[in-house]
């Protein structure tokens, strides 16, 4: 069957999405939380996410080829869906308003210090308008391609970087450090989260999903998990708990110190690089989203007419937003991590739950 | 910027007329995007170095 995207497209894409804040956020964010120990959080993290994603299949299988907003209509009616669906635009707007920050903030302090984030934010918005011209499909393949050769580059990087392993640096980890190792998870648990994003393409997935897409959600899942545990356990590793917790990008001042056989070095380009295109693919993501959203609660036909006053809309408030890396180190961690958790965790166990009430009335309908 | 955002927003606003003539909920939607799209950028041209709402609250919250 040629359906427009596929579980398993979705779910490279939701790894591709999540790289960048496993690179940027996670390693700073545990560390801070949960000091030397930190690098146990993703381990816990696990458990929420593969609740979620439970919920998620579960919701899908209910509710075969159906949206999010279409799901939540059948669910809670047309008003409360809709007023709901507005909220999660509100939320898709700050977290794309902070990702073009972020971005322009990555770049600025890796390679070009000198340029104002004027300029990158114009480039992106003229890449995400050619990328979403040609639609979705596009992005989804372009994650589903370049994820492969990203993940080998980093098992090449791991590899290199295992004789600079300092067990000192990890060890002695005890009980004690278990509840805010437990606290620091809700970092990762804010990134595994956008896992939630399948909702919203689930109409394009068609009426039935076979096993083996949902095996792919579950490996996609396990995969975050296992990479944002690997990606932090190197940096604490590598550089200490304490400069993590204190550096603004610490994988990339962990990555300036490894070289292949002392032949090849300066990696830190390469995740400088796989930052951006994560961000580029989200922000591509998100702006999806945003015009799905308009779509339906205002019930437009076409998206798109909206398309560059929302632009404008979204550039400006940029700089509302956030301006320096300080100013977003705070509003992530104070805003966005508990915000994500209200809307990826939250409103879907919420609506798991209406599923599972009104189960035997909706069996009849499907 | 502004400018050029101003010019793409009459480019665009000409070239989709009909679509938006079309319904009245597109064409209010449009212009209630574009205008505070372009209030923005006007109260940004005029003074580029307002606080931003993360320094706002940060204030606020300690």
């Amino acid at each position: 069957m040629n359906r427009e995207v596929t579980l398993r497209q979705t779910a490279f894409m939701y790894l591709f999405i999540s790289l960048s804040p496993i690179l940027r956020q996670i390693p700073n964010a545990v560390a801070s939380e949960a000091g030397r120990s930190g690098y146990l959080s993703p381990l816990w993290s696990l458990v929420p996410i593969f609740l979620l994603t439970a919920i998620l299949i579960a919701v899908i299988k209910t509710f075969p080829g159906l949206n999010i907003y279409e799901i939540m209509v059948q669910l809670i009616g047309k008003f409360f869906a809709k007023l709901i669906i507005f909220l999660y635009l509100l939320w898709i707007l700050l977290s794309i308003v902070s990702k073009i920050n972020i971005y322009a903030l990555t770049i600025q302090f890796t390679l070009m210090p000198q340029t104002r984030s004027n300029y990158f934010m114009i480039i992106l918005i003229l890449l995400v308008y050619f990328a979403l011209n040609r639609g979705a499909k596009t992005v989804f393949r372009f994650s589903e391609f370049t994820l492969g050769p990203i993940l080998f580059l980093f098992a090449v990087l791991f590899l290199c970087a295992l004789t600079r392993l300092r067990t000192d640096y990890l060890l002695p980890v005890s009980t004690i450090n278990i509840p805010s190792t437990i606290f620091a998870s809700k970092d990762v648990i804010a990134v595994g989260g956008n896992i939630i994003v399948i909702l919203f393409f689930a109409d394009k997935f068609g009426i039935t999903i076979t096993k083996s897409q949902i095996r792919k959600l579950w490996g996609g899942v396990l995969v975050f998990v296992i990479l944002s545990f690997v990606i932090t356990i190197f940096t604490f590793g590598i550089t200490g708990a304490d400069f993590t917790a204190s550096a603004s990008f610490p994988f990339y001042m962990t990555v300036k110190s490894i070289s292949f056989f002392n032949i090849f070095e300066r990696f830190e380009v390469l995740v400088t690089l796989f930052c951006v295109l994560s961000d580029f693919i989200a922000i591509c993501i998100m702006a999806f989203l945003v015009l799905r959203c308009f779509e339906w609660i205002f019930n437009l036909k076409q998206g798109k007419i909206i398309a560059v006053p929302l632009t404008v809309l979204i550039f400006y408030l940029t700089y509302y937003i956030s301006s320096t890396q300080f100013e977003f180190n705070f509003l992530y961690r104070t805003i966005i991590v508990n915000v994500n958790l209200i809307f990826q965790y939250v409103i879907p166990a919420l609506l798991g739950f209406l599923c599972l009430i009104k189960r035997k009335k909706i069996q009849k309908q499907f | 910027m502004i400018y050029v955002f101003a010019v793409t927003l009459i480019y665009t606003f000409v070239k989709k007329k009909e679509e938006l003539l079309e319904e009245k909920r597109n064409l209010v939607l449009f212009m209630l995007l574009s205008v505070i799209g372009i209030s923005l950028g006007i109260i940004y041209m005029i003074n580029p170095y307002l606080p931003s709402l993360t320094l706002m609250l940060e204030k606020y919250m300690k």
